[in-house]
Parts: C-alpha cells; sequence; structure tokens
C-alpha cells in the first residue's frame, strides 16, 4: 500500500483538527478528500506528507513508517502540493521546476540527463514548455498554478498530495488540471489524493471519496455510495439532489437555490 | 558609490566592465592615496620590492594591511547580509541591526569592564588594555547573539520573517545594555569603545588580517555545497520541505555560517553599518535576471564599497580621519533609497 495512515489525530492548542484519522490508498487510485472549510482536509493532507507531526497515530509510506525516514527519501516517494503557495518573485518557471529535482540531485550531485528529461516532461505535461523562461510574476493565475504542479510533477514520486489544485482556476484550466491527475494515475500509476472543493468534480474524477466534517471521517468510498447517503446534504447545509444526467454516468448534485 | 548604478539600462557586459574598472581604480587609489604623502613612484617601487624603508613601512604595514582588512571585512558583511536576506526572506535584515553587531558591542564592553580590574587594575592608559582580545571577544558575542536569536526563534516557532524583528528586539536590548554599562565609566576605555563602535579600520594590521581570513576562506567555502540549500531557503518551509530540504538543519547552517561571517568583521573592524543591507540589494540590481551572478557581485561590491569609503575617509579628513563607519552611514541611505524607488 503507498501511503496509509491509522489513528491519526492532531491538534491546534486545544482544537482538535484532525480526529482519529484513518485512510489507505491504492497504487494508482485517484482519491478525493472534501469537505466545508476548516473540516481539517490541508490538516490531514499535511499530516500523510510528513509536514506536521501528528499527536496521535502514525503515517506509512509503502509499508514504512514515515517519522524515520529522511525529508529526501520522503520527498522522493511523495510529492505535496500545499494550498496558494509562494516562491521568490523573481523566479522563472524552468528554476522553479527544477526545485522538484532537489530530492534527486542533493547538494552536491551535478544534474545528469534523466534529471533534464523529468524537468522536460514535467513541463510539457502542464503545457508550460513554451513559457519555461517566463518570470513566475508575469504568469497569469492559471499559469502559475500549473508551474506549481510542474514542479511536484518533476518530483517524480509515486505519491501525490494536491490541496486544492483547482481554487482560483477558471473552468477551463480547472478540467486540464483534472485530466492531467487523470493522466498521470491511469498512464503512470501515480497514486493521488486532492482536497478539492466541487463535488461534482469530486464525484467524477475519483476512484474513491473521503468526506471529513470536524476533523472526522464521515465517509470513505464508492462515490456512487456517497450519493446514497445524504451526507452532502447535511454536512454542507445546502438542499439538493443527486441526479444522473446519461443513464451509467456518476451521479450528479443538483444544488437547490433558496430565491425569494 | 553611486557612480556605478547606471542610468537607463545599459547592456549587463556594459555595466560590468565599468564596475570593474572602478573597483580596480578604488584598490589602486587606496594604496597610492593618503594622509601620508608618498609620491606615486615611489609607491610603485615599494610595490615592486624596492623603496625608501619609510616608504616601506608606510605601505606594507600600515595601509596595505589596513586595505585588506577593509576588503575582507566589506565581504563578509555583504555575504551575511545576502544570506540574512535569502533565509528570512526579508529584504531588510542586516547583521548590524539582528543583534549580531551588537552583541559584538556588549561583549567587548563587558571585556574592557573586567579586563582593566582583572590586568592593571591602576592603569587607564590605552597601551595597557588588552586590545589584541577585542576582535576574538567581539566575534564570540555576535555568535552567542546570533546563537540566542536562534534558540528563541524555534522554541517559540517563529516563521522565518519573525526572526529578524525578534533579532532586532535582541539587538536592542544588548545594546541598551552596552551603553548602560559605558555611561558608568570614564576615561581610555571609553575611546577604545567609541572608535571601535563607530565601526573604523585605523591601525588595522596584518593581524586583523590573519584574524578574519579563516572565517573568509571557510564561509566563501562552504557556499558553493550550500547553493541549493539557500535556493530552496528563499521559499516557506513548507514548500522547502515538501521538496525534501532539511528545513531546519539547512536554516541553522547557513544562519550560523552569516553569524560568524559578520561576527568576526564585527570584532575586528566594528560595526560598519549598512554593507550587509545595501550591497546585496546592490548586486541584484545589477545582476538582473542572472540570479549567478548576485553572489559574485555581492562579493565584488562589498570589497569596493568599503575600501572606497575608507579612502574617503581617509582623504577627507585627513589626520582626524572620518571611520568607515559614519561614511557608510552617510552614503549608505541615498543609495538604498535610490534602490528602493528602483526595485519594483
Amino acid at each position: 500500500m503507498p501511503l496509509s495512515c491509522s489513528q491519526l489525530s492532531v491538534f491546534y492548542g486545544r482544537r482538535k483538527a484532525l480526529n482519529s484519522f484513518n485512510l489507505d490508498l491504492k497504487a494508482g487510485e485517484i482519491r478525493a478528500l472534501i469537505g466545508p472549510n476548516g473540516s481539517g482536509k490541508s490538516t490531514a493532507l499535511q499530516a500523510l506528507a510528513g509536514l506536521i507531526a501528528p499527536h496521535e497515530g502514525h503515517v506509512e509510506i509503502n509499508g514504512k513508517p514515515a517519522k524515520v525516514m529522511s525529508r529526501r527519501n520522503l520527498a522522493k516517494q511523495l510529492a505535496f502540493l500545499p494550498q496558494q503557495p509562494s516562491a521568490p518573485d523573481e523566479m522563472t518557471v524552468e528554476q522553479l521546476v527544477r526545485q522538484g529535482r532537489y530530492p534527486h540531485v542533493g547538494l552536491f550531485r551535478s544534474y545528469n540527463d534523466h534529471d533534464e528529461r523529468a524537468i522536460e516532461w514535467a513541463l510539457e505535461s502542464t503545457g508550460l514548455a513554451g513559457l519555461a523562461d517566463r518570470s513566475l510574476l508575469e504568469l497569469s493565475g492559471g499559469e502559475r498554478q500549473r508551474a506549481w504542479i510542474s514542479a511536484a510533477l518533476a518530483q517524480e514520486a509515486q505519491i501525490l498530495l494536491l490541496d486544492e489544485p483547482t481554487s482560483f482556476l477558471d473552468i477551463g484550466f480547472q478540467v486540464e488540471v483534472l485530466n492531467l491527475v487523470h493522466r498521470l494515475s491511469r498512464e503512470r500509476g501515480v497514486t493521488i489524493i486532492m482536497a478539492i472543493h466541487d463535488i461534482n468534480q469530486a464525484i467524477s474524477i475519483s476512484d474513491r471519496v473521503s468526506l471529513l466534517e470536524k476533523g472526522q471521517l464521515l465517509f470513505d468510498g464508492d462515490p456512487d455510495m456517497l450519493a446514497e447517503t445524504g451526507l452532502i446534504e447535511k454536512v454542507f447545509r445546502v438542499n439538493g439532489n443527486f441526479v444522473r444526467i446519461t443513464p451509467g454516468s456518476r451521479p450528479h448534485f443538483d444544488i437547490e437555490l433558496t430565491r425569494s | 558609490m553611486s557612480i556605478s548604478m547606471p542610468t537607463g539600462r545599459p547592456s549587463l557586459f556594459g555595466s560590468l566592465t565599468v564596475l570593474s574598472v572602478f573597483i580596480v581604480g578604488a584598490f589602486l587609489a587606496a594604496v597610492f592615496l593618503g594622509v601620508a604623502d608618498i609620491p606615486a613612484a615611489d609607491v610603485a617601487a615599494v610595490l615592486t620590492g624596492n623603496g625608501s624603508s619609510e616608504a616601506r613601512s608606510i605601505i606594507l604595514d600600515i595601509r596595505l594591511p589596513r586595505i585588506v582588512t577593509g576588503i575582507l571585512a566589506g565581504i563578509h558583511f555583504a555575504v551575511a547580509g545576502l544570506l540574512l536576506q535569502t533565509i528570512t526572506r526579508n529584504p531588510l535584515a542586516d547583521p548590524s541591526i539582528m543583534g549580531i553587531s551588537q552583541g559584538a558591542t556588549l561583549a567587548v564592553t563587558v571585556f574592557l569592564l573586567f579586563t582593566v580590574y582583572i590586568f592593571d587594575p591602576g592603569s587607564n592608559t590605552l597601551s595597557a588594555l588588552p586590545l589584541a582580545w577585542l576582535p576574538a571577544i567581539g566575534t564570540l558575542g555576535g555568535i552567542a547573539a546570533g546563537g540566542l536569536i536562534y534558540l528563541l526563534a524555534f522554541r517559540l516557532d517563529l516563521g522565518p520573517l519573525r526572526i529578524t524583528l525578534c533579532g532586532i528586539a535582541i539587538g536592542a536590548v544588548l545594546h541598551a545594555a552596552a551603553i548602560g554599562l559605558i555611561a558608568g565609566w570614564g576615561s581610555a576605555r571609553i575611546e577604545i569603545l567609541l572608535e571601535w563602535l563607530s565601526g573604523s579600520l585605523y591601525a588595522r594590521s596584518w593581524t586583523h588580517v590573519l584574524f578574519l581570513l579563516p572565517f573568509t576562506v571557510i564561509g566563501l567555502a562552504a557556499l558553493p555545497a550550500l547553493q541549493r540549500s539557500i535556493d530552496l531557503l528563499r521559499f516557506d518551509p513548507t514548500v522547502a520541505r515538501s521538496f525534501g530540504l532539511a528545513y531546519r538543519r539547512q536554516f541553522s547552517i547557513v544562519l550560523f555560517l552569516s553569524c560568524g561571517l559578520a561576527a568576526s568583521a564585527v570584532g575586528a573592524v566594528g560595526p560598519i553599518i549598512f554593507v550587509g543591507l545595501v550591497v546585496p540589494h546592490l548586486a541584484r540590481f545589477l545582476a538582473r535576471r542572472h540570479f549567478s551572478l548576485v553572489l559574485p557581485l555581492t562579493i565584488a561590491l562589498g570589497a569596493f564599497i568599503v575600501t572606497l569609503g575608507d579612502l574617503l575617509g581617509r582623504l577627507l579628513g585627513q589626520a582626524e580621519e572620518i571611520p568607515i563607519g559614519v561614511i557608510t552611514a552617510i552614503f549608505g541611505v541615498p543609495v538604498l533609497i535610490a534602490l528602493l524607488r528602483k526595485i519594483p
């Protein structure tokens, strides 16, 4: 199992941000992590990425406890893209993507052909080959987000954690990111878990969905099953119905607005 | 100092050529010009191994060690400033405001206070005071202050941005303690301290060069090996760690490297303010998008600005020379303001 955790709890002061969280990812699956703002999605991802030390429980990467792994070793197996990451202003796209090779080259080894190919592949997969020499400041929000995804790809990790990769992108770029995620999973066997706000995108892209509320895992499983539970309406305090737009397609959540 | 700043946008090659001419010119001028009026021919003779013994003594025992001490100290301050600005991600970080200089000041003050009683309670003359120890004591004080900032920053889990503020606060406390001590005494010790506090290259000898050189060599030799971690330290900790950087370890190594460079320079020549702050900005401005040039330019400009500032201080003040620290403070402010206007 590429990535799993058991009984993970994280406190911020006295508030329990994550409460006995259990998760296991199968190789090559796409997992969507959904839940209202402040439900612990980011905390869960950061704890899985080894960036927050959990107060209880433990994380295992490929069967090995993450706690004992060095940062570099961990970064070779797992890439994490935080929400709205920031880079030094004057950096170019290529320089940013190059940082993704750090776990492989370390402080001393020089960049070899394989490293250069990985950088090239990361740029091409995100459609940024033509913008490699641009400064990050000159990019649009969507291009900048793709540059960050590209840097995470350059790590060539088999596990990818994305924290709201589609937020602040227009619908075109959102679909582009989702298609990329799908390609990585199906063509390269990358295991992906992503926090995402759009319920319908979560349901249509993922193999399994995990629903968090106040640090508690309420649902973990097949997206079709989620539709049956009625949890979405309860947790997000909205009214709506799951409908199937075409027979056999994934359920689509149709929200009712109260307009008076 | 503003002469090397291009107006408009000349080519990078052009401005680098102009800069190298200025740098070489400043070093030559520093050797050839001085309060003791030695004809240029005599200076040249000394440099080629001849010349009168008087000229030899002035050039080889007074001017050259002073210039070399200045060059090394300038490099130390500038590189320390660049490293601190990088890892704290704060463009205003500078060893002279972040507690390192103040730690050195307090250590030197306390040292002078106690040694007078230990060495020779009856004497208050300059020669009786153990001046040779000042660089080492100042260095220890500066590094100790750096250690204190580091401990507080990590104990309280401050972000790199707040480390700067923490350093400024610690610096203010240490400085106040030193001034409080000074206010209690009189005489020769104050004179030594004031001269040292203003940042001066006066009477710096080959001993000072030998004191600084190991720090310079180790500091500069470590930089290429740290280049990639320094690149990653410019990101926020979450991102840097996601890329696989052992953030805390690398941050500590670079912080202590810059503390060692800055503290040893403060110990040897006193706090020369603004060099650590202004030079990295000037280097970035000249290098523009050629990031690999920032470090070499920082080193060259650090050496250049201290040499030029000291030469100005010697020539303008004549026998009552103006300390280099005063010169850099006076000229540093307009350069900084000009740069702040140009930098987006």
